[in-house]
């Protein structure tokens, strides 16, 4: 009986949890399907007529679809780029330079630990002097150093996972250094890249500070994002809000098929 | 033909030496052991001729080529691990078959190969299995079928038992035994563990802080040990050490202890000489009191190793140990008399620790 009542208050207390973790963001995705005489009613409205008006408002506003546009490239290039550079680098470090890796990863961790502000004050008279200042290409430039160096950071001990013996193994078979890394490094190694990409990804998805010092014309979806908000009294706040679920959709893809990644892993528990 | 050469191999990480001129020869298919307490350089010394390691001097040859500077692919040695190292992203079959398929030998010439190595290694109800879904013991079966179907000149193995529980690891080693008298490949198998090395080995190779202590077959190296450090390495139990002085007649005596020694065996031994004497437990025994060459001792514990037991004595103050038969008679505090041969009786120079032995 005692047990029954722990267990009903336990359930309980994880629901009360949940609703109060989920309300906000399932308030935002309701939000982005009404009417904004349904958002500013007196009494909130769970029953009402849902429209797509406003994502349609969205993607018709040449300023948000270009943000978007704009997001999509830059964060694909530059984590694209981010990988091509940096998972080699981490593999020959993991292999080759151990004692340079602590160093490397220090030097990632501290990047986060400085404020984007000193970075993106010194970028603007950089980028202004380059005539880079406002470009896409600027932007992948400054987001190249977070995303190389993140996934370096993240992909050394990845790859300091994969046993030793195997790539020997495969060497001892006729595979050189590059086969080796093809086709037993990188594939085992694997789950935990696409984490590390992932990651990556979301990092610089929601950056918004460099965004807004370094680009003007050539905005991206956060900053685009934060300007509605400072529409003045009329807020439309539908459009709001689908432009939040617009911003936090793919981070969440992305995590959800990250958490999915690794309860397979977790399941199939280690080699 | 494959026989190994290794001329002055110098090893070293840093300024740290590891192998320091080592030179070793191993003619065709003879079936060597490299055998060391734990760090003395055997997996390194192994891994140079695998090419996994490079020397810092020294050739190594295998088969009349110098394959000192080839890489580990094109010197026809394969490799089996401690830890097995299978590919876990590829199915049994695909693991065994990577190195044939990698080199472009046709499926069709590839199948029959397959077959008969998973039929000699009993894993042909496995092929299609991961390896993370095998036993210990089937995943170093399925290593040891990937080096085997590669027909390569040089098999070497570096402590692949040792992951292994007792029962396995037996099993395993008389399996590898028979495989090399029918496939005569020649091997070196590293291993730490002296009766793995005494049973599989045609000759042992005893190493010692990057040097050859003593090369030579089980039997030299068990009857013969050129050095006290090969004698307390090998045999279990240990070898019995007594320092004593040399009497007119070749007697070595010790407190209450005179040993008669082999004239034949040690005819360089003058007397006043201080020596370091081995008493192997297994070769001595019970005697009547009297005996020749008997020594007395107090019963301090009796160990039962079923067949046999092993006798805890003490002896003027420090412990001597032998093995007897007839172990169940005896008990704490008894005295007994126990008696070995003269040329049983191994003799060591104190200070260098080398064999006096005739050679
Ligand atoms: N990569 C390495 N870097 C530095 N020292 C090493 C390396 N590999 C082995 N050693 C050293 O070389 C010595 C011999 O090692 P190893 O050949 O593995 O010994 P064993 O196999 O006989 O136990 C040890 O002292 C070990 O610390
Ligand atoms: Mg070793």
């Amino acid at each position: 009986m005692g047990k029954l009542i722990s267990t009903t208050l336990t359930r309980a207390l994880l629901a009360l949890l949940i609703i109060v973790a989920l309300g906000p963001i399932l308030w935002t995705v309701l939000g982005a399907f009404k009417e904004l005489r349904d958002i500013v009613t007196p009494v909130p409205k769970l029953i009402f007529e849902p429209t797509l008006d406003n994502f349609a408002t969205i993607l018709r506003n040449p300023t948000i679809r270009d943000g978007l546009m704009h997001s999509v490239i830059v964060v694909s290039a530059s984590v694209l780029i981010g990988a091509v550079l940096g998972i080699p680098a981490a593999h020959t470090l993991a292999r080759h330079a151990r004692r340079w890796g602590d160093d490397v990863q220090f030097f990632v961790l501290s990047l986060r630990f400085m404020p984007p502000v000193a970075i993106a004050i010194p970028f603007i008279v950089i980028y202004l002097d380059l005539g880079i200042y406002d470009t896409l290409f600027g932007l992948i430039l400054v987001y190249l150093i977070t995303t190389i160096s993140t996934v370096i950071w993240l992909a050394v001990p990845a790859f300091e996972r994969v046993p030793h013996d195997i790539e020997e193994a495969a060497a001892m078979e006729g595979c050189g250094p590059a086969e080796v890394f093809w086709r037993f490094s990188l594939p085992l190694a694997a789950p935990s890249l696409f984490g590390a990409l992932v990651f990556t990804f979301v990092l610089v998805w929601n950056e918004l500070l460099l965004a807004l010092t370094l680009a003007a014309q050539n905005a991206t979806l956060p900053v685009v994002a934060a300007s509605i908000t400072s529409l003045g009294k009329e807020v439309p706040w539908g459009v709001i809000n689908a432009a939040t679920v617009l911003l936090v959709l793919p981070p969440l893809v992305f995590i959800g098929l990250l958490m999915g990644l690794l309860n397979t892993m977790v399941r199939s528990g280690p080699k | 033909m494959a026989h190994i050469h290794c001329t002055d191999i110098v090893k070293s990480y840093g300024a740290h030496p590891v192998i320091s001129g080592l030179n070793l020869d191993i003619p065709n298919h003879e079936f060597v052991v490299f055998l060391g307490p734990s760090g003395c350089g055997k997996s390194t010394m192994l891994r140079m001729i695998a090419g996994l390691e490079e020397v810092t001097g020294g050739r190594i040859e295998i088969g009349g080529t110098d394959v000192t500077d080839l890489p580990p692919g094109e010197r026809g040695v394969a490799m089996v691990f401690q830890s097995y190292a299978l590919y876990p992203h590829m199915s049994v079959a695909d693991n065994i078959t990577f190195g044939l398929r990698r080199q472009g030998v046709s499926k069709a010439d590839i199948a029959p190969r397959l077959k008969q190595v998973a039929e000699v290694l009993g894993l042909e109800n496995f092929l299609d299995r991961r390896p993370k879904n095998l036993s210990g013991g089937q995943q170093q079966r399925v290593a040891m079928a990937r080096a085997m179907i590669k027909t390569p000149k040089v098999f070497l193995f570096d402590e692949p038992l040792s992951n292994l529980d007792a029962k396995l690891r037996e099993k395993l080693r008389t399996e590898i035994r028979r495989m090399h008298l029918k496939l005569k490949t020649t091997t070196i198998f590293v291993t730490h563990d002296q009766l793995e090395a005494m049973t599989i080995a045609d000759r042992i190779v005893l190493m010692r802080d990057g040097m050859i202590e003593q090369m030579g077959t089980p039997d030299e190296i068990f009857e013969r040990p050129a050095s006290r450090f090969v004698a307390d390495f090998i045999g279990t139990p240990a070898m019995n050490f007594i320092t004593a002085q040399l009497e007119p007649g070749l007697i070595a005596h010790s407190g209450s202890i005179r040993l008669q020694l082999s004239e034949v065996e040690f005819p360089s031994l003058k007397p006043g000489q201080e020596v370091e004497l081995g008493l192997r437990p297994a070769r001595m025994d019970l005697c009547e009191p009297g005996s020749a060459n008997a020594l007395t001792g107090e019963v301090v514990l009796v160990e039962n190793m079923g067949a046999e037991g092993q006798v805890i004595t003490e002896v003027d103050g420090a412990e001597i140990s032998f093995v007897t038969q007839g172990f169940r008679d005896l008990s704490i505090g008894d005295t007994v008399h126990f008696t070995i041969r003269p040329e049983h009786i191994h003799v060591f120079d104190p200070k260098t620790g080398r064999s006096l032995r005739k050679d």
